[in-house]
């Protein structure tokens, strides 16, 4: 323990933003992020708003942001909607659903009607100058280590775009991540040791995994809010990486110490660098000023719909390992299910073979070893060998074909041959052929046959089954 | 029920089974649910079922709004803002939940550049209406009021704010009622609200301000030449059309030419046009009559439709052929020239524009255009179809007028020469 975390009075949240991995959030664009070259640019100037009461929002911050331009790189993926263009489409019920599932999972109490606000954006990294932003739960939990942490709330908002470039008034921004449905929770303050953060923001991620969310660096962001007794709240951003979260905020809490020393604490934004230090980003701003969205109706969550969810929650990493286990595998294999995200699929297959084994293989490292071969990119060969094409191949384990042909039988399944084609025996007689060549060339060692053998069938026959043959014939 | 004494903008505190809450209560569509505006700023829904206890902690006030000052600074036009509705003037009203007309000076605040441009010495507000709500008489009070500004000699120009529905009817009509002009006068409007820091309408008031200090004395409408907050055209009012549903560049000029371009830095004239001559006064002619009818002609139409408008009265029809000029003809299970040679003699002024919006008819190419052109129809060569209309009921409204060759006669722009 670097400090007394007791003493110090340390007091922690966590504000988690995760991608859900759907369409966009407001209108039916894929939610890709793209690196090649934009089909073209709009530039676009933000202007001070008015409020509530008819006032104007004088802002310093205003001032400086109406003197900037912003320009947008659009994309064939993008639609009128991220150009601010045309009013946003019903909100995505792929991504609500996902939203309610991860608000069930942390044991939230959903709001039966609430309403999409515009949260004031005043950098240009929205288009309309707002996010979209929409309360759909509080009050939960999540359990760590016997204690309940509370969880105060949890958004479904949209995505910014994202900075090119920056020069001194102008601002250049990519739409590609504009719009992608994010949920952001926020726990209350009750976390009181960076080991305690540590493990609230792991357990979080899990149930964030266990359902339909992007993976992947920038899929997920941290913030931790952080504060000791006589010090002022101080927010760091940017952890991609829990393995840094505990050398991080050791950090913050010397850095704390000494200013409270010196009577120098201010609330601010930091930034998270790689060795665990951070750099002040900006001042905390004040709470942004949210006005209703009007161009969207009044979100209804039906109880129907909250129900539906709830008996269809997905199982977490943890509760999948126990269920994989059960079958005997080893921890590599079960790591490897998991890991892969392959629970569902390893559930369908373990009904058709008992070959458990098998079928970890079959839907993790074949695939990779196969994609390495023919030089394709794995998710391509994932795609086509699919579930309904493994159960066909594993269905004729011990029938057409045997355990150890499956993987050639894949092999050319990726290559293009169909399935009945794969699934073929081939025709060769190998014992004859064997006699055959040991007739013609008697005398040689049992590898220099094998490599005979295997270079006369390439991938027609496996190398143990002619290595069974050879050794039943010499 | 006991949430039944709450009104929008109450400061409440309820409590449910496992919380309280505090917030602001807003109008709710739903009677069984409760819209709160939380602390945080989000609105929520509670079911009214699930409170357990409530009460009102802060009545609704009400917020006086300040004061716009109008400052005039030597060396600049006088110009006066006519404010009519639309998206450019309403706003949503957080304390409710509802959508209110804004006050009228809030419009000004979000282009301040408009004061380095010019004295706005009047805004005045004669209704405040959606332009899909508008008519002929809100046309005719528009032009009222901008004949006492324009023979006001103190006054440079005007700018006349309004809805985008139908905008481009309302320009028509203005360019017909106000006559020659003598000074110059810019409509424009906004496609995002300006409760929002994307509004289009900053830039739009601008130029609009930038065109009406300007010696242009036509009416125009200002409004973005593209997606990008940086230029806008002076589009005439007769050639142009909302052309998109929701774009910023919704208007587009048809068969014609900007007038101007216009942007922070420039002001780009494009062609000839009616110079200012602030010596001289407007004489309004608003003349209108209001049974006018604008009919698309489509495949397999019954041409009975037109018998029904005769039967309600009407005196003028502006056809939107297919085409160089067609309609169903002789060959067509529906052929329309018996009855509109018919309703023609029956003195209803019949006439045709192009329903590809684009382009010129042409009655010679096809024989089907030689054979609409004996009914009596007068063809309005590459004029706009809501143009034509606004044309037809202000020509109409002069009983002494030949009307079929008033409809012909280039009066405001709307038919261009080749």
């Amino acid at each position: 323990m670097v400090h007394d975390y007791n003493k110090l009075g340390l007091k922690a949240g966590l504000e988690i933003h995760q991608q859900l991995n759907t369409s966009k959030l407001f209108c039916e664009c894929p939610s890709l992020l793209r690196n090649d070259e934009p089909s073209y640019e709009v530039e676009r100037k933000l202007n001070p708003v008015v409020g509530e009461i008819g006032e104007i929002d004088v802002a310093a911050a205003y001032e400086e942001s109406r003197h900037k331009t912003f320009v947008y790189q659009v994309y064939d993926t993008n639609c009128l909607v991220e150009l601010d263009e045309e009013p946003p489409h019903e909100i995505n019920r792929d991504a609500l659903r996902i939203a309610l599932q991860i608000c069930e999972l942390l044991n939230c109490e959903i709001f039966p009607v609430s309403q999409v606000m515009r949260k004031t954006v005043i950098d240009g990294s929205n288009t309309s100058g707002f996010q979209r932003t929409v309360m759909i739960a509080h009050d939960g939990y999540v359990e760590v280590g016997g204690k309940k942490i509370s969880i105060d709330a949890v958004m479904l908002e949209e995505d910014s775009a994202r900075p090119v470039s920056r020069e001194n008034n102008k601002v250049v921004y990519k739409l590609d991540r504009l719009g992608i449905p994010l949920v952001e929770i926020a726990t209350g303050p009750h976390m009181h040791t960076p080991e305690e953060i540590k493990a609230v923001a792991l357990k979080i991620g899990e149930i964030l995994r266990a359902c339909d969310v992007k993976r992947g660096i920038g899929t997920i962001r941290q913030d931790v809010n952080i504060s000791i007794k006589g010090s002022k709240r101080v927010e760091i951003k940017g952890f991609q990486d829990t393995r840094m979260m505990i050398k991080t905020i050791d950090e913050e809490i010397s850095r704390q110490k000494k200013c409270v020393e010196e009577k120098s604490c201010r609330s601010e934004v930091r930034n998270a660098l790689p060795n665990g230090e951070s750099e002040f980003l900006r001042p905390m701003p004040g709470a942004a000023r949210m006005y209703p969205e009007t161009d969207v109706p009044l979100l209804k969550i039906s109880r129907e719909l909250t129900d539906e969810v709830r008996r269809n929650l997905p199982k977490l990493s943890s509760e999948h390992k126990s269920y994989l286990d059960e079958f005997g595998l080893n921890d590599e294999l079960v790591k490897l299910i998991l890991k892969g995200n392959k629970v569902e699929e390893f559930k369908a297959l373990a009904e058709i073979t008992s070959n458990y084994d098998l079928i970890v293989k079959s839907l993790t490292i074949f695939p990779k070893e196969i994609a390495r071969k023919e030089n394709k990119i794995l998710r391509e060969v994932e795609g086509i060998l699919n579930l309904d094409v493994l159960i066909e191949v594993l269905e004729n384990v011990g029938k057409k074909i045997s355990v150890n042909d499956v993987k050639n039988v894949l092999t050319k399944i990726v290559e293009g041959k169909g399935l009945d084609e794969a699934l073929e025996k081939s025709d060769i007689n190998l014992k004859g052929e064997i006699e055959k060549l040991i007739k013609e060339k008697p005398g040689l060692s049992e590898g220099a046959y094998m490599g005979l053998v295997m270079g006369k069938f390439k991938g027609k026959v496996s190398g143990k089954e002619v290595m069974d043959v050879l050794k039943r014939v010499l | 029920m006991k949430t039944k004494t709450f009104s929008p903008g109450d400061l409440v505190s309820l409590r449910t089974k496992d919380k309280s809450w505090q917030g602001h209560v807003l109008e709710s569509y739903d009677p069984s649910v409760i819209l709160l505006k939380l602390k945080s700023g989000y609105n929520v829904g509670i079911r009214e079922g699930e409170i357990l206890d409530a009460r009102v902690t802060e009545t609704a006030k009400d917020i006086k709004k300040p004061e716009v000052e109008l400052v005039k600074k030597k060396g600049l036009r006088n110009v006066v803002v006519i404010i009519t509705g639309g998206t450019i003037s309403s706003r949503l009203d957080s304390k409710t939940g509802g959508v209110i007309a804004t006050d009228v000076g809030e419009i000004l605040k979000i282009a301040p550049k408009i004061g380095e441009i010019c004295n706005i010495v009047k805004i005045e507000s004669p209704f405040m209406k959606m332009s899909e709500d508008m008519d002929h008489r809100d046309w005719k009070k528009i032009a009222e009021v901008c004949e006492g500004h324009l023979n006001d000699s103190s006054i440079d120009g005007l700018i006349i704010t309004h809805g985008t529905d139908t905008l481009h009817y309302a320009s028509a009509a203005l360019a017909f009622f106000l006559g020659r002009l003598n000074k110059p006068v810019a409509l424009t409007y906004s496609q995002r609200s300006i409760d929002r820091g994307s509004t289009d309408a900053s830039l739009n008031l601008i130029c609009a301000a930038k065109y009406a200090v300007s010696d242009i004395a036509e009416v125009a409408l200002v409004g973005h030449k593209n997606s990008d907050d940086n230029i806008c055209l002076a589009m005439p009012a007769t050639k142009v059309r909302k052309m998109h549903t929701s774009r910023r560049d919704a208007f587009k000029i048809v068969n014609g030419e900007a007038i101007a371009e216009i942007s922070s830095e420039k002001f780009k004239i494009n062609r000839e046009f009616n110079a200012r001559d602030n010596s001289k006064k407007v004489k309004l002619d608003v003349r209108y009559f209001e049974k006018v009818a604008l009919i698309k002609v489509h495949p397999g139409q019954d041409p009975s439709i037109l018998e029904y408008y005769e039967k309600l009265g009407y005196k003028g029809i502006i056809l939107e052929v297919t085409g160089l000029g067609h309609v169903p003809g002789k060959m067509s299970q529906n052929n329309w020239l018996p009855k509109i040679k018919r309703i023609i003699d029956g003195g209803i002024v019949v006439c045709a524009t192009p329903q590809t919006i684009f382009g010129r008819l042409n009655l010679n190419v096809y024989s089907s255009g030689r054979d609409l052109q004996k009914t009596g129809i007068v063809f309005l060569g590459d004029m706009l179809s809501e143009t034509a209309l606004v044309k037809l009921g202000w020509v109409l409204g002069h009983k002494k007028w030949n009307h079929q060759e008033k409809m012909l006669e280039n009066v405001a722009g709307e038919v261009s020469k080749c």
